[in-house]
């Protein structure tokens, strides 16, 4: 990458200790500069207006309104800000509901200050984190189908997903790692990242879809 | 007229009307073969047996009306009449004598036109049948016709009787004929045919069911009816068999009375055991009376008996049906009282009844007999009351298989919902006690964990790196819980992909290259290891590589995880400085106080999986060994606490 400018943060966090420890490990790499750190997530919202940022790193549980919200929000009018949501399992049932609202990964509470900086460096060079269990939810959420080219008799709803994304999927929900489902898929560890990317934007936009679908079918549209 | 419980139901309004239609029709039926052709309405006669016919100027010529009776003789009769005394019709001239009980011959201007067999020694006769006889064309006379007519005495009748005769046009007197021959005779023998084999057949049931009492008394009577009513079919017999079929005739008259008479007790719930036996052995003693006495005092002093019963009975159905006001004991009542009537009837006609003849002379000499037909009225009845109780009780068997199916099909119901409720509880059950072991596992590790680094930092045995181990510790004990209890399958691949997933990375961080060598077989579907099981299984490991990052000096681990002989086998082996991993962990300077407890924790949650730990030093590096049993016993047979 030669684009020296460094990363623009916002964090909107209302617990104050991971406020702080965000807020240092930002402030501590000198590629990244915090444009702003809020504890409301209304706060955040203006801050998110009034600067956006590269990266917003978003915790689901505000006091104010759904960091859910602020996904959408920064997904709808900040299309070049990457969202990582914080988590502290990484399997809570909250990130995937992110994905679908936009979010491109997830960071653990517990991650240490490199760390942090790391996962802002490469959720903004296009990498997406994934877990084994938000592999699995996203595998259920498809439902197994796999929308090969030449299959006889696709199924009604057919997945969106390729038969090379479904089988990745699978081998992270075993746990292995990019580097191990590369080795396994013959691919490199970049193109595992750019096939997790894909996944998200099919997971966002199908989830889009439903929802204009079933605003359609309630008469809201 | 009282609203009875019979008037309710609508088939035995049915019955009550077909009965009322069959009176009516018969009836109807009567009174039209009562009409009669003119005819003379006088006749001489003189008494005497002789073959010969008497002297047309014969002094003894006596002039009487018609018609006539004689106890005991023969007569000859002498009628003149012109031709065609009726009104022209179609056909031939005949005679139509509506009876004609002893036989005889009958002359037209002194030619034979007819001879009826009568009583001789060899034979006996009792001509029931009407006759329709064509006068020879050849010997009648427009005018002063004379018809010569001998008749027999009737064997064991009344006596000799001529009836009102009428000559007339065929097409005339045809009708008068078939209408009496329908109810004289085509009656009777149907009564006979139809009687026996409804009957036997009754019979044949009741054979199969003796509980049903009523077919048996039905069976009986209708079986004992039509061979009475033979009487009116057999006209003339050898004169052996004549006394013997008397005698039957006798028999069957008081056999039916006997049962007619233990049908209605049954029928009113009034039957007694001693009184039926009696009424039995009074039918029984018939027989012998026939045997010992001869028929005429054996009928006269047996009958006079019946005549009792026969009264009882109608007593008994008037009191029933008066009392119980149902279908049943009316339409029996009703029945039974109507044959009485018809038997007094009949007796009045064979008597000539003075009473009878004051009051409908002509009815009186038509001698119509309506006690067989009446009889036939109260078969009916019995037999459509049978027919009623087989349908109902059909009904009602119809209707307890179906109640039983219903009740079958409930309690198949609530053994099912039975079922159902156990295994919801087993499965509350189950999940139950997985909680309680979850809940004994975090108290046990991670609660004590905590409690026991509180105490230290408290007296400040702690400083912060070792407070954040700690903790660090802590988090990872939570973690390994989270993925081995909250996947949504609670699959043991679903939780160790995600531990799996945390410790590649964590161990790549720290500059170690980890291999994953992990064949566990498949359950059929269901997950290999219950979550506790994994739990403790991924407790283990985690523990081993925990010791591995801190102490070994490791550059590659290796984590194998599969099945050998029946035994599951987990190796965490590391290429490190071998003996610190396997030491307890005071030995080693800096290594965390607690680290002793994390060995013997490993050691317990070993053995809760039924197994056993061991540490094997290699050169270079650490082996920690588990083995334990397959299937984990505690997977299969989720012990109860």
């Amino acid at each position: 990458m030669t684009d020296h400018r460094p990363v623009g943060v916002l964090i909107v966090e209302d617990e104050p200790e991971f406020l702080r420890r965000f807020s240092e490990a930002v402030l501590g790499d000198a590629q990244l500069r915090l444009l702003g750190a809020a504890s409301t997530g209304k706060a955040g919202l203006a801050l998110l207006d009034a600067q956006p940022p590269d990266v917003l790193l978003v915790d689901l549980g505000l006091p104010d309104l759904s960091g859910i919200e602020l996904i959408r929000h920064a997904a709808r009018h900040h299309p070049d800000c990457d969202t990582l949501v914080v988590t502290m399992f990484a399997d809570d049932a909250h990130v995937i509901g992110s994905i679908e609202a936009g979010a491109t990964g997830y960071l653990l509470k517990d991650a240490s200050a490199a760390r942090i900086a790391a996962a802002i460096h490469e959720v903004h060079e296009g990498g997406s984190p994934i877990s084994p269990s938000i592999a699995r939810r996203v595998l259920a959420r498809f439902r197994g189908g796999v929308a090969a080219p030449d299959a006889p008799a696709p199924p009604s709803e057919p997945s969106p997903l390729s038969e090379r994304e479904t089988e990745l999927l699978r081998l992270i929900a075993k746990g292995f790692s990019f580097e191990a489902v590369a080795e396994v898929l013959c691919i490199s560890p970049h193109t595992v990242v750019t096939h997790v990317k894909n996944i998200y934007k099919k997971l966002a936009v199908h989830s889009r879809g439903e929802a204009v679908h079933e605003a359609r079918q309630m008469g809201l549209l | 007229m009282k609203r009875g419980r019979w008037a309710c139901s609508e088939r035995y309004a049915a019955l009550m009307s077909g009965l009322a239609t069959g009176l009516v029709a018969m009836l109807l039926g009567l009174t039209s073969a009562m009409a009669m052709a003119q005819g003379p309405a006088h006749a001489q006669v003189i008494v005497t047996d002789s073959a010969q016919a008497p002297a047309a100027d014969d002094p003894r010529w006596r002039e009487q009306p018609l018609a006539h009776d004689l106890p005991g003789q023969g007569a000859w009769y002498r009628v003149r009449f012109d031709a065609p005394l009726s009104a022209p019709g179609d056909g031939p001239t005949m005679l139509y004598l509506p009876y004609f009980y002893g036989g005889g011959r009958i002359l037209l201007n002194g030619v034979l036109a007819a001879e009826v067999p009568h009583t001789t020694t060899s034979l006996r006769v009792r001509w029931e049948r009407p006759m329709l006889l064509p006068l020879p064309a050849a010997a009648l006379r427009p005018q002063g016709n004379e018809l010569l007519i001998q008749a027999h005495a009737e064997h064991q009748g009344t006596g000799t009787v001529l009836p009102r005769l009428a000559v007339g046009a065929q097409g005339d007197l045809q009708p008068l004929f078939e209408r009496r021959l329908f109810f004289v005779r085509t009656l009777p023998v149907l009564t006979w045919v139809a009687g026996s084999v409804v009957g036997l057949l009754v019979l044949f049931i009741w054979l199969q069911r003796r509980e049903e009492v009523l077919y048996g008394l039905f069976g009986l009577a209708a079986l004992l009816w039509a061979q009475r009513t033979s009487t009116f079919v057999l006209e003339s017999l050898p004169a052996g068999a004549w006394d013997l079929w008397r005698s039957v005739y006798h028999l069957c008259t008081g056999g039916f009375v006997v049962v007619m008479a233990l049908f209605v007790l049954n029928l009113a719930g009034r039957s007694r055991r001693g009184l039926t036996r009696g009424l039995i052995a009074y039918a029984a003693l018939g027989p012998l009376l026939f045997v010992v006495l001869g028929e005429g005092a054996a009928a006269s002093v047996w009958t006079a008996g019946l005549a009792l019963v026969g009264l009882g009975s109608v007593a008994v159905a008037v009191w029933a049906a008066w009392r119980q006001r149902t279908a049943e004991t009316l339409a029996i009542a009703a029945a039974v009282v109507l044959s009485v009537l018809a038997g007094v009837h009949d007796q009045w006609v064979a008597t000539r009844s003075p009473l009878l003849m004051r009051w409908a002379p002509d009815w009186s000499d038509h001698r119509l007999f309506l006690l067989h037909h009446a009889a036939n009225v109260l078969l009916l009845v019995m037999g459509v009351l049978l027919a009623l109780r087989f349908v109902r009780s059909l009904n009602a068997v119809e209707l307890a298989n179906r109640t039983l199916e219903a009740r079958v099909r409930q309690r198949e119901q609530e053994i099912e919902a039975g079922y159902r409720r156990i295994a919801v509880l087993q499965r509350e059950q189950a999940a139950t006690d997985e909680r309680q072991r979850i809940m004994r596992d975090l108290h046990d590790g991670l609660g004590s964990q905590l409690f026991t680094s509180l105490s230290r930092a408290e007296r400040g045995a702690m400083d912060s790196s070792a407070m954040a181990d700690t903790l660090r510790g802590a988090i990872d004990q939570m973690r390994v819980a989270i993925e081995a209890l909250a996947s949504e399958e609670q699959d043991f691949d679903a939780a160790f992909g995600n531990f799996r997933f945390r410790w590649d990375a964590r161990l790549r961080e720290a500059g170690l290259a980890p291999r994953w060598d992990i064949a566990l077989p498949d359950g059929n579907g269901a997950s290999p290891l219950a979550p506790h099981d994994a739990l403790q299984l991924l407790h283990i490991i985690q523990e081993a590589l925990t010791n591995v990052l801190k102490h070994a000096r490791a550059s590659a681990v290796v984590v194998r995880v599969g099945v050998q002989d029946a035994m599951l086998v987990v190796d965490i082996e590391d290429n490190g400085e071998g003996p610190q991993a396997a030491t307890p962990p005071g030995d080693a300077p800096g290594a965390p106080p607690s680290g002793g407890r994390g060995l013997a924790n490993m050691r317990n949650r070993a053995q809760r999986l039924g197994g056993q730990l061991q540490w094997h030093v290699l050169a270079p590096g650490t082996r920690v060994s588990l083995r334990a049993p397959w299937p984990v016993p505690s997977t299969t047979a989720p012990a109860h606490s």
